[in-house]
This record gives C-alpha cells, structure tokens and sequence, in this order.
C-alpha cells in the first residue's frame, strides 16, 4: 500500500488482484446482478484510490479498505433503492436475481445461512468468515467497538443456532416417516 | 450445536475466494492508472487533533477577548482550574474523534453521539459541583443570550476545524459533522466560561452546558445535508 501511495503502478495492479476476490464477494450480499456487484467493485476501487492517502502506513489495512468498501455499498443500496421507488416494475424483463445464483457458486449457501440474520450481523460474519479478519479490524471497519462486534456475533450464532437445530430437527423427522 | 460446529458449516459454505474476471482487474487498474501519482499520507492523529486543539483554543482565547474576560476573573482558583482542564481534556478527546471520523477504518470505543452526550453529562457534572447559587433570574433572557454566544464562536471554530480536515475521507457525513460540532460546541462553551459572569447554577447548568448538544446537532444536520446519497 505505501508502494501504492508513492506511484508504483505494479504494487497498485498487486493489491487489486489480492483483495478484489475478498471484496467482491462482500459486496455481492446486497447485489441483485454479478454485472452490478462489478460495477460496485470498480466503484470501491476508484474511491480507495481517491483516498489513498487517508491510509497510514502501519496501520492494519483490510479494515481500512473495507470501511471505505461498506461506505460504497450502503450508498449504492440507498441509490438503488431510490430508483427502485421511482421506476415501475417491467413484468416483461428477464428475472436477473434468478440467474445469478448458479453463476455464483457457494455464495447460494452462505447467503441461504446468513438469511436469518439482520444485516449488521450478516455483515460481522461475512469478514469474520469470508475476508478473516480479527474482531478488532472488523470493529474498526464498521466504526464500532470490539465489545459491540462480539455482541453481534454472539446474537448471530445464538439465531443461527436455533435455525440450524429447527432444520436438523425437521431433517430427522421427515427421514423417520415410513 | 456447538460454536465449532457453526463455525465448520459457516467456513464449508464461505469455501474459496470467489475469481474475479480478468478483464474487470485490467479494467480497474487501467482506470487508476492515469491519475496514479505519489500522494502524501495523511499525517499522525496526533499531529492533526493537536492542531484542532489549538484552534478551538485560539478561538476561544479571541472570543473572550473581544467579549471581556470577567467569568475568568469572577472564578476562584480552583473552579478555574476545574472548568479549564476539564474543558482542554474534553476538546482533546473532541479533536481526536473528529479526526477519527476523517480517517477510515480508525478505532472507535464509543459511538460519536454516545461522546457528545457523555461531554454534556460530564459538564454538567463540573458545573453541579462547583457552582451551587440556585436563584434564577432573567433565566430565559440572559440563558438565550449566552446560548447564541456560545453557538456563533463555535461556527468559526467548525469552519478552521472543517478546513483542516479537508483532505480527510469522512465515510458517515453524520457523524464526522457531530464530532466537529461537538468540538466547536466545547470552543463555545469556552469563550462562555471565560466571559459570563452570571454563576447562577440553573443558568450555567442548562443553558451553557446546551451549547455542546446544540452544536453537534447543528453539524449533524449540515453532514446530513451534505451526505453523498443527498446529492
């Protein structure tokens, strides 16, 4: 990253390939198309690079680059809710939604799993989970305190528990009928 | 089902790094490429709320000046250096939030507004045990006057604060404008303590702790307008 802040086209070609399947993949939660999750992708990576210099070297990076990640996708969320309102529904137009899935891979499971969650806790555990960051990046690329990351988290497992135990539970019954 | 097991389910379904097409990475670097030139870091934390610090300093120092030092002069020993070093330690912990909120992917213990509500408290607490003439009189009138004070120095205070931080990055407009109110609100309330010579307790108790809130709110309401979303 400092290579990056001093010019280095290379070091800024090296984050972007690193990072980017990390990235794309939180953005995907609220994305209704692959084609929208990439251009919201691009997004962020403009925006990081207008910022650059607001990153100091030292300071951990990853929660850095997905505050400036989640800032972009809360406010591409608004806009296209926005516009959602304002335009009327074509019921002629192909179902983008039901397509992507397949195209996705495992993110159909992970989405499936964290659907019971509220949005603050799907976001903790997806860079717990997908990006692996400790609970004191992702407090700091959510702005909030550790204690409160921890809180979400267990409020998370606690609700994914009970889901994943009534789930079971169904499994074993449908499998004992005759 | 244990922590372990839901930890196990949750990784399993996470699976691998999702690929990204080559031609979107190319497309992204070629679009930063052209504007790729060396850039400055942002300077320290330190570096930045010490300027912060002094600047609501100064204008509380220039308020005061223009207005008269006469609460400064009026106060005992001890309730000077009680209202002063409280109010230095609360615009430190002000200025270093408000850099804070210009700086992504900081640290953060406590919610913004969660500050600004514990410095009224805290003030009012200062104030509680130092002052204790509970007559009231012209409570509106002269409560109003030193509440507009208070709010107007804070606006050349918000405005030097802003442009210092210009070159910052503030993800949550809402929150960056409460952290700088909250700091020209306690620039405010200083010129306030320096110049107000009316002790009565309800008096200093409501109307100059207000200042604090009334000036976070007002730089709620601007970042609020100024949200990107908005435009």
């Amino acid at each position: 990253m400092a290579r990056y802040q001093a010019g280095d086209l290379t070091a800024a070609r090296c984050l972007i390939d690193r990072v980017s399947p990390q990235l794309h993949r939180f953005l995907d939660a609220h994305s209704a198309t692959r084609a929208d999750t990439d251009d919201t992708l691009q997004e962020t990576w403009l925006r990081i690079h207008r910022v650059r210099h607001t990153y100091r070297p030292g300071e951990p990076l990853l929660p850095w680059i997905y505050a400036i990640a989640r800032r972009v996708r809360i406010d591409h969320y608004r806009k296209a809710m926005r516009a959602t309102v304002r335009e009327l529904p074509l019921e002629d137009l192909p179902d983008a939604t039901a397509a992507a899935p397949a195209a996705f891979g495992h993110t159909e499971d992970l989405e499936q799993l964290l659907a019971p969650l509220s949005a603050s806790q799907r976001e903790v555990l997806e860079m717990l989970k997908v990006a692996g960051m400790s609970l004191e990046e992702v407090a700091r690329a959510t702005s909030c305190s550790v204690g409160s990351v921890k809180q979400k988290v267990h409020r998370a497992y606690e609700t994914l528990r009970r889901t994943m135990s009534a789930r079971e539970l169904k499994n074993n019954h449908s499998g004992a009928l005759p | 089902m244990t922590d372990q097991e839901i930890d196990d389910i949750l990784q399993t379904a996470a699976g691998s790094p999702r690929e990204v097409s080559a031609q979107l990475l190319e497309r992204i670097a070629g679009s930063i490429a052209p504007s790729l030139r060396p850039v400055q870091p942002f300077p320290p934390n330190w570096v930045l709320s010490g300027a912060l610090g002094l600047i609501a300093g100064a204008v509380a120092l220039l308020g005061a000046a223009r207005a008269g030092f006469q609460g400064f002069e009026a106060l005992g020993l001890l309730s000077r250096v009680l209202i002063l070093s409280a109010l230095a330690l609360f615009i430190w912990v002000a200025a270093r939030r408000a850099v804070d909120e210009w700086t992504p992917g900081s640290r953060r213990r406590l919610s913004t507004g969660g500050l600004v509500a514990a410095f009224s408290v805290a003030v009012a607490i200062v104030f509680a045990l130092l002052f204790d003439d509970y007559r009231t009189e012209s409570f509106f009138a002269a409560g109003l006057t030193c509440l507009s004070t208070g709010v107007l120095h804070a606006v050349p205070a918000a405005l030097i604060g802003w442009w210092v931080l210009r070159r910052g990055c503030a993800l949550d407009s809402v929150s960056a404008g409460l952290a700088v109110g909250a700091l020209a609100g306690l620039a405010g309330l200083a010129v306030l303590e320096l110049h107000c010579a009316n002790f009565e307790a309800l008096h200093v108790l409501v109307w100059h702790t207000l200042v604090v809130p009334v000036s976070a709110a007002f730089g709620a309401l601007i970042g609020w307008a100024l949200r990107p979303t908005a435009r």
